[in-house]
């Protein structure tokens, strides 16, 4: 036999089956249609894997510059409050060119969010005055 | 709410014109809608089952799309049934092993066991399939087909069916073309010999 030549009545074969195909019910060829949607839709999330990461690249972006300012600022101490302390002034925030003043001079951390440490010392002073 | 179905046969597929246009969404999911049909019956003839088929078809439909869509439009139909090849002996091996364990054996699957070349058809025999009329010879060669080991069984419906060459059909089930020929030739006299006792 010719290898690729098949006997003739393979031909009918191809025609039931062709029929078998074509007369599937309604309900079959629905669940086929959901699991091509399907199928299709899962590539999706591939091609817009770049878009997704762009927002989250950009608030990384922002972090480091975030970070590298203030290790900068902790660096230079002396430089940093007066420039924040002219901002803040120029806006009308001194209470946020406060913090930053605390932030950037690099004192002990620790010691300035002790609030009983201050609650003390505010009772010194008022003992004192009195 | 309404569904609205299309019962009509899908549109043939014809790669030399999708190589021309676009190879987008739109063009993935015509091949898809072009086969489904196909690789249903074909899952269903291996499993006996239709849910099973679904899931199978379903499954080979994830992995094409994943990892094949890429590939050019014209290589899609073999990638396709490679695909779903893979999924049907992945079935067909944990069946085997179900039934190894549970000591049932409901079809004899082994490929090896009779050298039936010598008793290939004529080719000019109009065929056992003649003498049954509509729904009888689908019913026959359904059982026919159904009765048949996995291997033999793609082998006729890859050349037969979706009328892939015997290189196209070697390199669809991974493995050489004389195994296809092999392959072939025993599920034509088996289905032959099926098909005439049914007569």
């Amino acid at each position: 036999m010719n290898d690729n030549v098949l006997p003739p009545w393979t031909d009918q074969a191809r025609s039931v089956l062709d029929e078998s195909a074509r007369a599937l019910d309604a309900a079959t060829l629905s669940r086929l249609n959901r699991a091509r949607q399907a199928a299709l839709a899962q590539r999706a999330p591939r091609r817009r894997a770049a878009w997704v990461f762009l927002p989250a690249g950009l608030a990384g972006a922002c972090a480091l510059l975030l970070a590298v300012g203030v290790w900068h600022g902790r660096r230079a101490p002396t430089a940093i409050p007066a420039q924040a302390a002219l901002a803040a002034s120029a806006s009308g925030n001194a209470v946020n060119a406060g913090d930053l003043d605390m932030i950037a001079s690099g004192d002990d951390m620790e010691m300035m969010q002790d609030l009983d440490f201050y609650a003390w010392l505010d009772v010194q002073d008022q003992d004192n005055n009195g | 709410m309404t569904h609205t179905i299309a019962l009509t046969a899908p549109a043939i597929w014809n790669p030399a014109r999708v190589d021309a246009e676009n190879t987008g969404e739109r063009t993935l999911d015509q091949f898809l809608k072009s086969v489904e049909r196909r690789a249903l019956r074909m899952a269903e003839l291996a499993t006996g089952n239709r849910d099973e088929a679904l899931d199978l078809v379903q499954d080979a439909m994830f992995g094409f799309a994943r990892h094949y869509a890429a590939k050019p439009a014209a290589d899609w139909a073999p990638l396709f049934y490679r695909v779903l090849d893979s999924r049907l002996n992945d079935w067909h091996r944990r069946r085997n092993v179900r039934s190894r364990w549970l000591g049932v054996w409901t079809r004899n699957d082994d490929d090896d066991e009779h050298d039936e070349i010598a008793q290939a058809p004529d080719t000019n025999d109009p065929g056992p399939l003649l003498r049954l009329a509509g729904n009888e010879a689908a019913h026959a060669l359904d059982a026919a087909l159904g009765n048949l080991p996995l291997r033999q069984r793609q082998a006729f419906l890859l050349r037969v069916w979706e009328g892939f060459d015997v290189a196209a059909t070697a390199s669809t089930m991974r493995c050489s073309e004389g195994s296809v020929k092999t392959h072939l030739s025993r599920a034509l006299a088996a289905l032959r010999r099926a098909l005439e006792d049914h007569a």
